[in-house]
């Protein structure tokens, strides 16, 4: 009998530390930082495997507390904790090296004059192979053959400035015992941008057409480092701007009060643009044109503040900018702008757009959409396009002469006849050909025939087009 | 005396299986055959079979299930009968005549065929069904096979569930709610994506506990991933008073379902929206900050 009860005595005692433990480490999923005064989080238990973050979230900063103070924010996610160890002796070279090496065995060197060297062993207690000497300067004594320190470009004689140790964050429990190893007097933490939460943002925000939206799409445009962030900014400006230019269809709907029009008392490319946009359907039929809900619908509220906004702020001057290539390394986002100019048609981006035209190290798709933009300015670029057009780039030549076209009048029609009438070069010609028909009034037609008699004996490609030409007309 | 008798009812029973079925035996043979136009012509005998015998459940099933527009002009009386719903009423006819068959045939097979328009007349005949027939035992076999090891029965359960639902919430949301505890993942997706369907504000506090199951304390707890994702696209079908509970999950910055919840709500279009997207760009980016300790 006595054996007995100290038999579950001693089974009671074993148990509720372990059941302590287990409920210490299983289920705690926020933790106040006495120290730092914040109280942070464990992730969602998926965020990790979907979107490859890792890490604790701020939850709670105390006011003036040592967090507070360093302006840390509520919901800024810790994804690494930073050591450094600043190198003055042999001593704490050494010390650094243990600590830096110890659980995740890698770390960073920086050497006097030299960038960042990331060194990291296969198993823990393995040797870097390094050895120093020296007090207040600490140099390379000697690299020993066959460590991770034999692979890479460290010298004898280098000097050792710093070593530090970043420590990626996994856990609630990562985060407590990386801060009990490293802080003494601070801490340095690394944040990540959780950028799939903001593309999507930016993306809803472009499809939404509120007004509201312009001024931080622009601030993430002209201002994040995250190249992925300033495409999607990009292309949700230039679908606002599309939106803006429909203004004058969605005011008709919205001074009637309704959500259904005659389509043919509407502009019929207006009507097609917002159909692409998947604003409006068209019945043709029942000609009734009606708003979709519910982007059609609300869009009608929003679209008279949206134009006042792109039309009157200072996007155009901005997307003028980012269109050349010396500014704009990326050229998805060099063709939004581009498209955007190409809406918005301001006089004041002609030189620009030129320029962008005339560039012989831009892309050509490039180079012809700013041909395009050109050719929707229309009538107050045909100037500058023949300007263009008299230089000596086929590409440039090939370009202009298509915007020409595209714009028509008589003034650029004539230009383009006389320059058919002096042209040699296959490539040319088709181009010229192409824009004259593109004109096609009784001038423009007169002098293709002349020109049909011209290659009539002729078994060139011109001859081909030009009866091409006169068979679809 | 005993042997008359049973002669005599032989006789009537080979009588009767001549008379009766005659059309619809060769209406069946034809479809086994690989003769040109089959199903066309099969239809002819199916329709004859039941103006011999108006209660001929198999009858009545074949035609629903062969019978189509495509055989007929447009507009005429006999295209009009081939509809849909013309369709789905055979094949409830087919159940009235014969209840258990009829029910477990149409869920457990008419429903798995690869015709689109198959699978719409089953699923008319189960509305008819749900309307004018046993609707415990259709809601008892829908369970049973939104709850099969097969996948094919889950996903046809849920369709009908959310199809039939849309009419009938107040029947099908709490049915629908008490599935998300099955111990069947796939089950519990498939009742996430019915509730969607059916997009009934009754179902927004179960769907929003899911969502919130991502934080909990011990990991039986929390749903799967998966449905979780699910149960937001399907707070976004739902949208009206499912907005706010959306707006939240945006907000809640430890939450993996942020960019889930933020799709869903673009969807929607809804005003009160703008503000807490313009929130979510505000976020700090990528950066080291330093704390002195002292």
């Amino acid at each position: 009998m006595r054996t007995q009860r100290t038999w579950a005595c001693k089974r009671h005692t074993l148990i509720l530390p372990i059941f302590m433990l287990v409920l210490g480490l299983g289920c705690d999923n926020q933790y106040y930082d006495e120290r730092l005064q914040m109280e942070v989080q464990q992730l969602d238990n998926d965020l990790e495997n979907r979107w490859s973050t890792s890490g604790v979230v701020v939850l709670a900063i105390t006011q003036n507390g040592p967090a507070d103070k360093a302006q840390l924010e509520i919901g800024e996610l810790i994804s690494y904790v930073i050591a450094e160890y600043p190198i003055q002796s042999t001593r704490d070279f050494n010390t650094a090296m243990k600590k830096a090496m110890d659980e995740d065995n890698n770390l960073i060197l920086y050497l006097k004059d030299k960038p960042p060297l990331r060194i990291a062993t296969r198993r823990s207690g393995d040797k870097v192979g390094l050895k120093v000497e020296g007090n207040g300067t600490v140099r390379v004594k000697e690299i020993q053959h066959g460590t991770p320190a034999a692979n890479t470009d460290i010298q004898v004689g280098d000097i050792v400035e710093k070593i530090v140790d970043e420590r990626k964050i996994y856990s609630l429990g990562d985060y407590k015992k990386t801060l009990k190893e490293f802080s003494k007097q601070q801490v340095t933490f690394r944040t990540t941008e959780l950028i799939g939460v903001k593309i999507a943002a930016v993306n809803a925000l472009g499809n939404l057409g509120d007004v509201r939206a312009i001024e931080p799409l622009v601030a993430l445009f002209k201002n994040s480092t995250e190249l992925s962030l300033r495409k999607a900014a990009a292309s949700s400006l230039e679908r606002l701007v599309e939106l803006s230019a429909l203004n004058e269809l969605f005011q008709q709907f919205q001074r009637a009060n309704v959500d259904r029009l005659p389509a043919d008392s509407l502009q019929a490319h207006q009507l097609e643009a917002a159909a692409i946009l998947g604003l409006l359907t068209v019945d043709r039929a029942e000609n009734m044109a009606t708003l979709k809900a519910p982007f059609g619908t609300q869009f009608r509220h929003r679209s008279e503040a949206l134009y006042q906004e792109i039309n009157e702020g200072q996007l155009v001057e901005l997307v003028q900018q980012y269109i050349q290539l010396d500014v704009e390394p990326e050229q998805e986002i060099r063709r939004a702008c581009l498209a955007m100019l190409g809406v918005l048609k301001p006089t004041s981006a002609i030189d620009a757009l030129i320029t962008v035209l005339k560039n012989k190290t831009e892309i050509p798709g490039i180079r012809f959409q700013a041909g395009l933009a050109l050719s929707h300015i229309g009538e107050p670029a045909v100037d500058e396009l023949i300007a263009a057009f008299e230089g000596e780039d086929a590409s440039t030549r090939d370009i202009a002469a298509s915007a020409l076209g595209s714009i028509g009048g008589t003034k650029a029609r004539n230009r383009l006849i006389q320059a058919l009438e002096n042209a040699n070069e296959p490539a040319i010609q088709l181009t010229l050909v192409d824009a004259i028909a593109k004109i096609g009034d009784a001038t423009a037609m007169q002098a293709l025939e002349r020109q049909r008699e011209r290659f009539q004996q002729d078994d060139s490609g011109i001859r081909i087009f030009l009866d091409e030409v006169f068979k679809s007309f | 005396m005993k042997k008359i008798w049973l002669a005599f009812g032989l006789a009537l029973f080979l009588v009767g299986c001549g008379t009766q079925n005659e059309n619809l035996s060769k209406g069946k043979e034809l479809i086994k055959s690989d003769k040109r136009r089959k199903e066309e012509r099969a239809v002819r005998e199916f329709k004859l079979a039941i103006q011999q015998q108006a209660d001929n459940a198999e009858a009545h099933y074949l035609l629903g299930f062969y019978d189509s527009q495509e055989f007929y002009e447009p507009h005429t009386a006999d295209w009009e009968k081939a509809s849909m719903a013309e369709r789905g009423k055979h094949m409830f006819q087919a159940y009235q005549a014969e209840q258990g068959k009829y029910l477990e045939r149409l869920i457990f097979e008419t429903l798995r065929d690869d015709d689109i328009d198959i699978q719409n007349a089953a699923l008319a005949a189960l509305k008819l069904i749900y309307q004018k027939g046993d609707r415990n035992r259709l809601l008892n076999q829908l369970q049973k096979a939104i709850k099969s090891k097969d996948n094919r029965d889950r996903h046809d359960a849920h369709w009908v569930m959310g199809q039939i639902g849309k009419d009938a919430p107040e029947t099908f949301v709490p049915i629908l709610v008490k599935l998300l505890k099955h111990n069947r993942m796939e089950t519990r997706l498939n009742a996430v994506k019915a509730l969607g369907e059916i997009g009934s504000e009754q179902a927004i506090p179960a769907l929003t506990a899911l969502v919130a199951s991502g934080s909990a304390k011990w990991k039986r707890h929390r749903e799967k991933p998966e449905v979780r994702q699910l149960a937001v696209e399907a707070l976004g079908k739902i949208g009206g008073a499912a907005v706010p509970e959306l707006v939240q999950i945006v907000q809640n910055k430890g939450s993996s379902l942020r960019v889930d919840a933020i799709r869903a709500l673009s969807t929607l279009g809804d005003e009160k929206v703008v503000a807490p997207l313009l929130d979510a760009l505000k976020e700090q980016s990528r950066r080291e900050v330093i704390i002195p300790l002292n």
